[in-house]
């Protein structure tokens, strides 16, 4: 347990940066008995938490403001692995690469693979319904959950099942962000190694021609397990950075697609794809079969926001989906928007799935920079709600999102979404104050609640009081802090 | 008596009512499997949707379709049988059936093994709670976490939460070769050949049993298929057969519906669901037993 305000401070962001809040306890329990009992403990005393993985989220939903942290990192344990029925079944701390690693020797792996899977937890997937360049053909989180043991905020102890004839429960705790309860155990499918896998890498002199190869691609029937996407700004920023991955800096666009899968017909697929890319006005078409050739081309990919972070001292993260066609006028409006507010762009992102990320670098301490970042953000969003899509493919509304959520649904919708969760959380304990904004549970039921640590009161109305209140407003001006 | 809403205004208007004066409504599409066989009240007014019916969007490049719930199997797959695009949902059934009935009762097909069950297909939906209120969760593309997902809620709801009134689909291109052959395994061995097939380097699109043979599609590239024919005939004999074949028995093969026994703590979360969608309990009332 800490209590200190500096051992604190280490909790006070997630993988997001710029959002500030510092929990008013943070604990960690050893066990799932121990992480159990401390729901109880907090639910007696009708205390605010937030379960929080391995703090790699990138819309604020780890962040705990005058709630007490509920650290899960501990819970590490592989209980079991069954090659046969070929499902695991693991505790939420268990880093996503590490099932993969575990299931390593008996030909299995775990399908969904965030950028992020040599720190994120699996609890922490569970919760964002998170996604990777390999869920285009694999599917995400929500497809690869067989079962979950929650415990509801109230400390009763549920076991959710797909299978269970009643209400698809599993299926919507799946991505609540932490506010439905805390996962104490997943069964988790595990999916074979494919016999062969190629990666090719090709390089376009238009973003245009880029994202049409994308659809047609995709129109042809073959499936490539990733199919993403780089601009200039990102493969720039890649090849001057350490991940140095030797793609071609003067292309103005390239794409990594991976085909895997049985060994017959891949290589026609392969023959395909390079076709269809040569057509669509690639430059050229690399080719890579062996595993370290193939790791090399991936892992600038891999590492991009890392190597984004690194041309300024802050990186806004944004995350969006449009429909697969809207991609090539989309990209153009993003270019533009950048261009008007004078900021730099870096679009990486899986294409395949019309799942943007839009991302800037920029100075946070340059105010009138910050401004033009704020005002470019909130256009592309726009740009994509306008195009059909939505604000978050992956990662999640957590505090980043709640500003568009209006702009989305609708506040009837909103509010079914507040009564789903009052059903897992009457108490509104549950990480408060994210994915919905407050004003559309508000009338629902106002209670108050006191608070640990500083004894302080907070209006449990759905936020956990003057912090998320204030953070509320923040995202209001913007989406930063 | 019967109510048939010709407009989400009017559906709404229906279904207030009915909350106002606890009056039960029983929801039929296409009426070709009404409660699968569970108990409904049978003073339930009978509450028609077969307006809600039709395609609302397609757009073959994104892979994606919108259609009123009411439309049936046979024009989802008319529809995008003329793009070379299907959906895989197929519901064990007739094709007669709707496609907002499949959903509603997340029936499977032949497909869902290798392709996704409905609650892996649905990308969004509206439809009309029990307060009478417009919910539109979930949207048109393929990758989506914005919000508590009250689409997989209603994903087997059996109309006991909403009326659901569109449904957003995904969609897949047409393999470039697809064949059905029929394998004759024995019965006695059909589960340990179908098995073996599944976990092949070349796995099926579809395989299901009957009586001691397997009805087995494949489906890829040329060169992929024709290693999938191989390792058909290892495990029997193998004959080709016509694709219509499927249509046939999932016509003849009853929906069923699974049931385990629930624990307490998950029937009252059942029942707090039930109750905030439904507090008047008039929509389909007793079908989830
Ligand atoms: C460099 C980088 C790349 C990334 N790439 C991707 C990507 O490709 N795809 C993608 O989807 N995401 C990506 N992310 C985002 C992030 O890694 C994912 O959202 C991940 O799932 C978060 O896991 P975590 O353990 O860090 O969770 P945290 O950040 O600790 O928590 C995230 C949310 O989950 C809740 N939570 C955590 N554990 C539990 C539990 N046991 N029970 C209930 N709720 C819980 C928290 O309350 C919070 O709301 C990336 C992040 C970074 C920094």
């Amino acid at each position: 347990m800490l209590e200190r305000p500096a051992e604190l401070l280490v909790y006070e962001s997630d993988g997001l940066p710029g959002y500030h809040r510092t929990p008013s306890l943070a604990v960690f329990p050893a066990s799932a008995d121990e992480a159990l009992a401390v729901v109880r403990e907090l639910a007696a005393h009708g205390v605010p938490f937030v379960p929080r993985g391995a703090g790699t989220g990138l819309s604020g939903g780890a962040l705990a403001d005058g709630a007490v942290l509920l650290g899960l990192q501990r819970l590490k344990r592989i209980i079991d692995i069954d090659p046969v029925r070929r499902v695991a079944r693991v505790e939420p701390g268990v880093v996503n690469a590490t099932l993969t690693k575990a299931a390593t020797k008996h030909a299995l792996h775990y399908a969904p693979d965030p950028s992020s899977q040599t720190a994120c937890t699996l609890g922490g997937n569970l919760a964002e319904n998170a996604g990777g360049p390999h869920c285009l053909k694999y599917g995400v989180t929500l497809n690869h959950v067989v079962a979950a043991k929650v415990a509801l905020p109230d400390g009763t102890v549920v076991e959710l099942d797909a299978d269970d004839g009643g209400y698809d429960l599993l299926g919507a705790f799946v991505g609540s962000e932490g506010c439905f309860g805390v996962a104490l155990e997943l069964t988790v499918k595990l999916t074979p190694n494919p016999e062969r896998v190629v990666t090719l890498l090709a390089d376009f002199t238009s973003i245009d021609d880029a994202a049409q190869t994308v659809s047609a691609i995709i129109a042809t029937g073959i499936l490539p397990a990733a199919l993403e996407m780089m601009d200039q700004a990102t493969v720039g920023a890649v090849e001057a950075s350490i991940y140095a991955a030797g793609y071609p800096t003067d292309a103005a666009a390239v794409l990594l697609v991976e085909v895997d899968g049985a060994a017959a017909g891949l290589d026609e697929d392969v023959q395909a794809v390079d076709g269809i890319c040569r057509t669509h006005g690639a430059r050229d078409v690399r080719i890579a079969t062996e595993p370290a050739a193939r790791a090399k081309l991936w892992q600038g990919r891999k590492k991009a926001f890392g190597a984004m972070g690194r041309i300024a001292p802050h990186l806004v993260v944004q995350d969006a989906v449009v429909p697969r066609t809207k991609l090539p006028s989309l990209l153009a409006r993003i270019a533009e928007i950048g261009a008007v507010n004078n900021v730099r762009v870096c679009n990486v992102f899986h294409a395949g799935d019309g799942n943007l990320h839009p991302n800037i670098p920029y100075d946070a301490s340059d105010r009138a920079e910050s401004e033009r970042v704020h005002a470019a953000m909130k256009q592309i969003m726009q740009a994509c709600i306008d195009a059909g899509g939505t604000i978050t493919g992956e990662h999640g509304v957590g505090l980043d999102k709640l500003a568009y959520m209006d702009a989305l649904f609708t506040a009837d919708t909103l509010d079914g979404m507040c009564r789903l969760r009052d059903v897992f959380d009457p108490a509104r304990r549950a990480n408060p104050g994210k994915v919905v904004p407050v004003r559309y549970c508000r009338e629902r039921r106002p209670n108050r609640q006191m608070v640990d640590g500083g004894g302080q009161m907070v209006e449990g109305d759905g936020g956990a009081g003057a912090g998320l209140r204030e953070a509320a407003t923040v995202v209001d001006r913007g989406g930063r802090a | 008596m019967t109510q048939r809403p010709s407009s989400l205004a009017e559906l709404t208007s229906v279904v207030s009512e009915a909350a106002a004066c606890a009056g039960a409504l029983r929801l039929v599409a296409r009426g070709t499997w009404l409660t699968g066989g569970a108990r409904v009240e049978a003073t339930a007014e009978l509450l028609q949707l077969d307006a809600f019916s039709g395609i609302v969007e397609y757009e073959p490049g994104d892979l994606t379709i919108t259609v009123g719930a009411a439309t049936t199997i046979a024009e989802l797959d008319a529809v995008t049988a003329a793009h070379n695009q299907w959906c895989p949902l197929s519901p064990w059934g007739t094709d007669d059936g709707s496609v907002g009935a499949t959903i509603a009762t997340a029936t499977p097909g032949p497909y869902a093994h290798a392709l996704g069950l409905p609650r892996d297909l649905v990308l969004g939906l509206e439809c009309v709670d029990g307060t009478g209120k417009v919910l539109r969760p979930g949207g048109k593309v393929v990758k989506n976490v914005a919000g508590f997902d009250l689409v997989r809620l209603m994903t087997g709801a059996w109309g006991s939460l909403a009326a659901i009134t569109r449904v957003s689909l995904r969609l897949r291109a047409r393999p470039a070769v697809d064949e059905t052959w029929v394998v004759e395994v024995g019965a006695a061995h059909a589960d340990a050949a179908r098995h073996a097939l599944r976990r092949s380097a070349t796995p099926p699109m579809a395989c299901e049993e009957f009586a001691g043979q397997l009805l087995v599609r494949i489906a890829g590239n040329a060169a992929y298929v024709q290693a999938a024919r191989t390792a058909l005939r290892a495990v029997g004999d193998a004959e080709r057969a016509d694709d219509a074949r499927w249509a046939q028995i999932r016509a003849a093969t009853r929906p069923f519906r699974a049931r385990a026994p629930m624990a307490e703590a998950v029937r009252l979360l059942d029942a707090g669901v039930k109750h905030a969608f439904d507090p008047a309990n008039i929509l389909n009332p007793g079908i989830m037993g």
